[in-house]
């Protein structure tokens, strides 16, 4: 748990990320894509660090926030005469028809519209503890979810929004993900993230340090609502399209999978965890695709990744609920992960 | 206005239990109360009252004059009601000097200004030398030292401290003694000292209430209370008494 800035903690994890991207996403367009979908979900990991990681309340809601973000980002950039010709977007306001932005314009207003909804939502959330919070967050996510499923004025219901732009240099996700990292670590030190990580630590305590546990959880809610949103905006340019599917359970379990995984009280967990379980999938994927590794065939039935994920998650929290950097800062030194 | 903290005919029950029953207790400015009651006696109930864990049935708490009812033990502690826990509750991944800067960031004071007042307290305590020491790692006496150096860091107006010489050995009670005069020196604040060690509070206050089944059975001085036969009553069996531990 870090309360002051260690360069070597922040600088950690973002060398990693980097020469994970340039290592993996210079190789080869499928390495681009895998590299870029990563870094999107990062993000979102990153935003459920700020907010669970820090907090200790467990949110199912963060998709919500994310679904905000990559629509918000998509229709604004998906070219109006796409919009105007498109099936499932005949019903769309007007006004959303006309309305183009750039890429980073819309991603802007992803950050603003995560921001907004966590922090309205958050209004109400942020009373509830334990696993009434942890429900709540989940019906939150049921609303966001029917809402642009059955709402064809705002998006394209339960089709798929087409013709996102991509970004245009391999660098783009690549900074926006290194400017997160260092947003995220600098909340973890600041005034807010440390009486954040106080409340969790004992929420008895807190408050007779002055500090207002749903004021301090609100921030990092609020805060990790804007990040959600921009790793859902992120995550629908990287594959160029939005549906509503994309960001509903699966991606929820798989965020959430990556930093338990890798320890939710950090940076670095979070870096771990994201790297580690997509390098895992990444393999089994390959397994099931009977796609040759070092030049070995191996078949595994189709589904396995999602169950090896599903088993490790279960094993992680029966045995190392801190996850494998046990919620501990990048540090020089580090012997190895396990201790 | 007179300038205490003030609890004034609290009662409280537990289902059919009455657990306080019109207790009242005023600290002044400045003051040192002490607050003795056998297990039971109901204190842990009153002071949880008193900084907003609880709610009390019936009764009034008021800071300076200003009723405090309607305000959570987080507004409490921002308006200068600082509290100590009987298990110190300090965060046991972060260091000493983090614990203590903690109790001034609460309080919405920058990390400069808290860093400042979390090496000012520990060395009034003169634990300086544990500032970069793990929470969890510490001796059950340096833990209650540390719990107190965190609630002091909030420069309170009150201190309301909850046992905090239970489990010390005989050459941590005197340094804790010792602390508690600095405190009272350096801060002048008011101070509520819950404890079963008579001794202990006979020599850190001027005043000494005490409880017994929910009820309040003394309220003098010190000195006064070891020699009362209602005070002695309740105590009896209890070997803190005779001994002054």
């Amino acid at each position: 748990m870090t309360t002051r800035l260690r360069l070597q903690e922040l600088l950690g994890p973002i060398l990693l990320v980097v020469a994970f991207s340039y290592a993996v996403g210079l190789q080869s367009a499928q390495g681009l894509l895998i590299v870029q979908s990563t870094l999107a979900l990062f993000v979102m990991v990153l935003a459920l660090h700020v907010f669970v990681g820090n907090s200790g309340v467990l949110s199912f809601g963060h998709g919500a926030f994310a679904m905000f973000g990559a629509f918000a980002s998509g229709i604004v950039t998906t070219p109006s005469n796409i919009k105007e010709h498109s099936l499932q977007l005949q019903h769309l306001y007007p006004f959303l028809v006309n309305l183009n932005l750039g890429m980073y314009p819309s991603l802007v207003l992803a950050i603003l519209a995560g921001a907004i909804v966590a922090g309205l939502s958050g209004l109400l959330l942020m009373r509830l503890n334990g696993l009434a919070a942890g429900i709540a967050t989940f019906a939150l996510l049921g609303v966001a979810y029917n809402i642009f499923f059955n709402n064809n004025r705002i998006g394209p219901g339960s089709q798929a929004l087409l013709a996102l732009p991509p970004f245009q240099f391999f660098e783009e996700p690549v900074v926006l993900t290194v400017i997160v990292m260092l947003a995220v670590y600098l909340f973890g030190i600041s005034r807010a993230g440390r009486t954040l990580r106080a409340t969790r630590e004992d929420p008895l305590a807190a408050p007779a340090l002055g500090i207002s546990i749903m004021r301090v959880r609100w921030i990092a809610f609020t805060l990790s609502g804007a990040i959600a949103g921009l790793g859902g905006a992120m995550f629908a340019h990287v594959a160029g399209t939005v549906q509503v599917q994309d960001y509903y359970l699966p991606y929820t379990f798989m965020t959430l999978s990556m930093l338990i995984i890798g320890g939710g009280a950090s940076l670095w967990g979070a870096t771990v965890g994201t790297l580690l379980v997509t390098g895992i999938g990444q393999i089994l994927l390959m397994m099931e695709q009977q796609k040759p590794i070092l030049g070995i065939v191996v078949h595994l039935p189709n589904g396995t990744r999602a169950i090896v994920i599903a088993l490790s998650l279960v094993v992680m929290l029966l045995w190392r609920s801190d996850g494998v950097t046990k919620g501990r800062e990048f540090k020089l030194g580090m012997p190895k992960l396990r201790k | 206005m007179n300038r205490a903290f003030e609890a004034a005919e609290i009662s409280k029950s537990f289902g059919a239990l009455q657990v306080l029953d019109n207790v009242s207790i005023t600290v002044n400015a400045g003051e040192s109360v002490g607050l003795l009651g056998p297990n039971g006696a109901g204190k842990s109930t009153l002071i949880n009252i008193i900084a907003g864990y609880e709610k009390q049935d019936g009764g009034l708490v008021t800071l300076d004059g200003t009723p405090l009812d309607d305000y959570a033990p987080h507004v409490r502690a921002q308006m200068g009601v600082a509290r100590t826990f009987q298990a110190g509750r300090l965060f046991p991944q972060l260091t000493v000097a983090e614990n203590v800067a903690l109790g001034a960031l609460g309080l919405g004071l920058s990390g400069k200004i808290a860093r400042q007042r979390s090496e000012h307290v520990l060395e009034v305590l003169g634990i300086t030398d544990l500032e970069g020491i793990p929470a969890g790692g510490l001796s059950h006496g340096s833990a209650r030292l540390v719990g107190l150096a965190r609630a002091l860091a909030a420069q309170p107006k009150y201190l309301i401290m909850d046992e905090p010489a239970a489990g010390l050995n005989e050459h941590e009670v005197p340094a804790l003694l010792s602390a508690l005069s600095k405190v009272r020196e350096e801060t002048g604040c008011g101070m509520l000292l819950v404890e079963h060690n008579v001794g202990l509070v006979a020599q850190a206050c001027s005043r000494v209430v005490v409880l017994a089944a929910g009820s309040m059975i003394f309220n003098g001085d010190p000195q006064a209370a070891l020699n009362d036969e209602g005070v002695k009553s309740a105590y009896l069996g209890d070997a803190a008494f005779g001994s002054g531990h």
